[in-house]
């Protein structure tokens, strides 16, 4: 007989903290959990199916059509609905006439938009829905809007103006706004004294698009009645029934949200927006389905973007490399909203530092979360002033990087990468490359929390015939969760990923956080690998009587098979033994099952012709640690899509104002560009296995932060010439050869 | 002439979008993609032969999609994408609906075999040509040796690019069986993907072209 506890004794208890995101952003909150909580994940390199390549699950769905997202969602009856905008950076609606709209055949409703003064152009004026997408289009061309128009400001250096049109609405706030001030200045200006080399410059990072492929919107399955299923292209499936309820005048639990498959995030899909609050208007107005998905123009001008930065940095170092003191005035670039920007030195230690971060605002759109916010921004500048500072004293950068970073990780993952590139083939001079194009390298190193949080609850079920089901509500961002939370079932079971399958994204199912942050391995996979453990001895009780009464600890889980004492049975078998009901795992979240804290280190070699500007990315490496690989497979995809995506950002990518207009010139890709099958270099995605943490750790914004940097490093070091102003087009390459022939101004 | 057509239409020339309108203003000179000829529309039959012709409203047109006839009412506006999206029943949802605008693939489809945006192709031109989205070069069942390579190679994150980039490589290595690096890239440089598939994307392309069955 086992000796059972008591069931009123209660488990000890300790306190951590750990991130919550909420709207794309981390916070972090204090939470209590067991001390002792199970079994762990054991050691990294003993899994067998965890820490290998395995193809995702979804695959072959996805590349044959069969996956449906949102955006492929048709229901009976469904109208199509578009959205009209304001041409305007800032405007008053006057009148809206939307007679003729209504009068157009096949045009069942128009609606309003919430707001009636329009502080970017852009914003959403009405909704309209109508039988056909293209009979939605004749709609929207037929509303009359009368607009007062007001004066605006749409780029950050004459918005700072003191005379500058107002962007925000509050009658005492203006345009320019301290937000935090952190370190002593008479301490730094003691420190500067003390630097053999200074170095103080300016540094700006343009504000870029998400570009998910499929643009945001919902489908609102609703004709009337009491209750609704909303199919979101989301990051937060739990985050839709609330606002949508709202919006349709229903209980928020007679709303049901769907996301099996969704096109993309990248920190821009959180909450029901406004084109779903719209929907739902449009939907609870004529009691008939609706959807509304953006159109690539809405994309760009209203569904948010990476804030932008400005940052006035002065960085002072001792001939030894020691960073003494690190001074910076940081404008965070968030059009209306408050922007985002990490603050400086960022991950570097230096001896002294004062810092003032302001928000700056201009009449656009809202910068957005978008994957790391914040953080690529304030690594671009602090890594092209720590190359810079590094430059002036003779110094290698990847030297000059250890001496200023206290954390040891930093150190392996930079010699390694400097091994991996050849950084000894680096120019010893830059632009000393005879001819008219050349190759450079630069590095830079980032960092990220990644730590999950306590929100998943998952049903793992063991049924009689051997089926197996792992059951949250969670989504799959193309990151590869239905693959991981499948792996980790059956790999407790000793089963193929075939014999397992995931139901994920509905809201009916156990609660599960929004992947935002890199949140979502950390707080889902304990969860699922709690609720596989709890299911194994509730199996393992089950099946005991069939192999000598062998106790749980005694039964193995291998290759198909249930074995103790001696004795084998095939997983058929032992299922066979199961009650009718199965058996059922309810996965609770472990704080000891993942942890934070990651690093990673880039290097970028690139070429660049003098003559003509035009800079060609050679070769691509990252490292990344994150504890416990989940899949390397997709790991590796990851760490590919991260740098592939500051690739864009360092080079090619930005959203153009026009001054005048107050207008996006770029919304579409034949403008705004992202990287292409001619762009891509070599890459080479490395996972850093010398992390030993048994721990999940989410990594997919640590592998876009860095390599940005490593970029811009390398276009000084391949041509000589510093360019502090994002993206690097060929236009500054010219320009600034031109102003200084020799290089760095 | 534009009098009556404004009293017919019963709306004020300003307020009056109508696509069919600009149509007719601009008759066969215009969007040739609107002027049917030798199309084939149930509803005009008789017509059929004669001079190229103008249509509006909603014409019956029957297209020719992975093998099997469809009947569907369109617009001769309708592209050839929401066609197949939107109006055959059940949808064809392989191809992507992302810009809109040709600059980004994913609503790629094959016409009598060639890569072709069908954002950019007018329903009324698809007749008489055979449509072939992704869903007819594979089943998850049955992968074609091109999709077969871009899971096994993890081609695909989000997935939303992945029916464009599917169909482009299947139809450039029947061109091209045994193709370089370099020859892969200029293939597939009309179709963007967000997510940062390129290399695996490149990778699987090529393995396919090795595995001689494409």
């Amino acid at each position: 007989m086992q000796q059972q506890q008591p069931a009123s004794a209660p488990k000890p208890k300790k306190k951590i903290r750990v991130p919550r995101v909420i709207n794309g952003i981390e916070q972090m909150v204090e939470i209590e959990v067991d001390e002792d909580s199970g079994p762990g994940w054991g050691p990294n390199d003993k899994h067998t199916l965890l820490n290998h390549p395995m193809q995702r699950v979804d695959g072959p769905l996805k590349v044959t059509g069969a996956a449906h997202y949102t955006y492929d969602m048709r229901v009976p009856n469904m109208l199509y609905a578009r959205i009209k905008r304001c041409p305007h950076a800032h405007a008053k609606i006057a009148s809206i006439d939307t007679s003729a709209a209504e009068k157009i055949p096949g045009v069942a409703a128009v609606v309003p938009a919430p707001l009636t003064e329009l502080r970017f152009a852009g914003a959403p004026v009405a909704a309209v829905a109508a039988s056909s997408p293209e009979v939605a289009a004749d709609a929207l061309r037929a509303i009359v809007v009368k607009y007062e128009v007001l004066p605006h400001v749409v780029h950050a250096r004459a918005a700072i103006a003191p005379d500058a049109p107002k962007v925000v609405e509050q009658k005492d706030e203006a345009n320019l706004q301290q937000k935090a001030k952190q370190g002593d200045l008479q301490k730094v200006e003691a420190a500067f004294a003390t630097a053999d080399a200074i170095v103080e410059e300016e540094y700006i990072s343009q504000r870029v698009h998400h570009t998910c492929l499929e643009t945001h919107g919902v489908v609102v399955d609703y004709s009337g009645g009491d209750t609704a299923t909303v199919y979101a292209s989301t990051q937060g499936t739990f985050t839709i029934p609330g606002d949508a309820a709202q919006a349709l005048g229903l209980p928020e639990s007679n709303v049901t949200s769907v996301v099996q498959h969704m096109g993309g995030g990248f920190g821009s899909k959180f909450g029901i927006g406004v084109e779903g609050m719209l929907a739902c208007k449009l939907s609870k107005q004529t009691k008939t389905p609706v959807k509304l998905m953006l159109t690539r123009y809405d994309e760009f001008v209203m569904a948010g973007n990476r804030s932008g930065s400005w940052q006035k940095l002065k960085g002072g170092v001792k001939n030894d490399g020691t960073l003494v003191a690190l001074q910076a005035r940081q404008y965070r670039l968030g059009g209306i909203g408050q922007g985002s920007q990490a603050g400086q030195p960022y991950i570097y230690k230096a001896g002294e530092f004062y810092r003032e971060v302001y928000s700056l605002h201009t009449n656009e759109d809202s910068s957005i979360a978008m994957r790391a916010p914040g953080h690529p921004q304030a690594s671009f500048a602090m890594e092209s002033l720590m190359d810079e500072l590094a430059y002036k004293i003779k110094m290698d950068p990847v030297a000059f990087r250890i001496k200023n970073l206290t954390d040891p990780v930093y150190h392996r993952q930079l010699e390694r990468g400097a091994k991996v590139i050849g950084w000894e083939r680096r120019n010893s001079i830059p632009g000393g490359n005879p001819g008219p194009r050349k190759r450079g390298m630069g590095c830079a190193v980032g960092t990220w929390g990644g730590g999950g949080n306590n929100q998943c609850k998952v049903d793992v079920t063991i049924a009689r015939d051997g089926s197996v089901k792992v059951a949250v509500g969670t989504q799959d961002l193309g990151t590869g969760t239905r693959t991981f939370t499948r792996a980790i079932v059956a790999e407790e079971f000793g089963l193929r990923l075939a014999d397992v399958k995931e139901e994920i994204g509905n809201s009916r199912l156990g609660g599960a956080n929004s992947s935002g942050g890199s949140t979502t391995a950390a707080s889902l996979s304990p969860s699922v690998k709690d609720g596989a453990i709890k299911a194994r001895l509730a199996f393992s009780e089950k099946v005991a009587s069939l192999l000598d009464n062998a106790k749980p600890e005694e039964i193995t889980f291998a290759n198909g098979n249930v074995t103790a004492k001696g004795k084998t049975l095939t997983w058929k078998q032992a299922c066979a033994a199961l009650p009718a009901s199965g058996v059922v795992g309810h996965g609770e979240w472990r704080s000891d099952l993942q942890s934070r804290g990651i690093h990673g280190a880039s290097f970028v070699e690139v070429e660049v012709d003098v003559e003509t500007g035009h800079i060609t990315p050679v070769k691509m490496l990252h490292i990344q640690d994150g504890g416990l690989p989940l899949n390397r497979l997709t790991l590796e995809s990851q760490i590919n899509g991260g740098m592939l995506q500051s690739l864009g950002m360092a080079l090619w990518e930005g959203r153009v104002m026009d001054a005048d207009l107050g207008m996006q010139v770029n919304p579409g890709f034949g403008d705004y560009k992202i990287p292409g099958a001619l762009e891509i270099p070599e890459m080479i995605p490395l996972i850093d296995d010398d992390d030993k943490r048994e721990a999940v750790i989410g990594i997919a914004e640590g592998c876009i932060i860095p390599s940005l940097g490593a970029i811009v490093n390398a276009v000084f070091n391949a041509c000589g010439l510093r360019v502090r102003e994002l993206p690097i087009t060929p236009d500054k390459i010219l320009m600034g050869l031109m102003k200084n022939p020799s290089g760095t101004a | 002439m534009k009098k009556s057509r404004d009293e017919k239409d019963g709306q004020p020339e300003s307020h009056n979008p109508s696509r069919r309108k600009f149509l007719k203003g601009v008759g066969i000179a215009g969007a040739g993609a609107a002027v049917v000829d030798k199309l084939w529309i149930e509803a005009d039959a008789k017509e059929q032969a004669g001079a190229p012709k103008v249509v509006s409203g909603n014409v019956r047109i029957t297209l020719d999609v992975n093998g099997q006839k469809r009947a569907v009412d369109v617009e001769p506006r309708t592209t050839l994408l929401n066609t197949l999206r939107n109006r055959l029943e059940p949808g064809v949802t392989g191809p992507k609906l992302v810009c809109e605008a040709g600059t980004c693939g994913a609503c790629t489809v094959l016409l009598d075999g060639k890569p072709a945006y069908s954002c950019l192709v007018l329903a009324v031109d698809a007749v008489n040509k055979k449509i072939t989205t992704v869903e007819g070069l594979g089943t998850p069942e049955k992968l074609s040796p091109v999709q077969r390579a871009f899971v096994e190679k993890d081609a695909l994150m989000c997935g939303f690019c992945t029916p464009g980039f599917v169909t482009t490589i299947s139809a450039y290595l029947k061109k091209n069986p045994n193709p370089s690096l370099a020859e892969i890239r200029e293939a597939c440089k009309g179709n963007f993907c967000r997510c940062g598939t390129y290399p695996r994307v490149f990778e699987a392309a090529l393995a396919a072209a090795k595995s001689g069955t494409v």
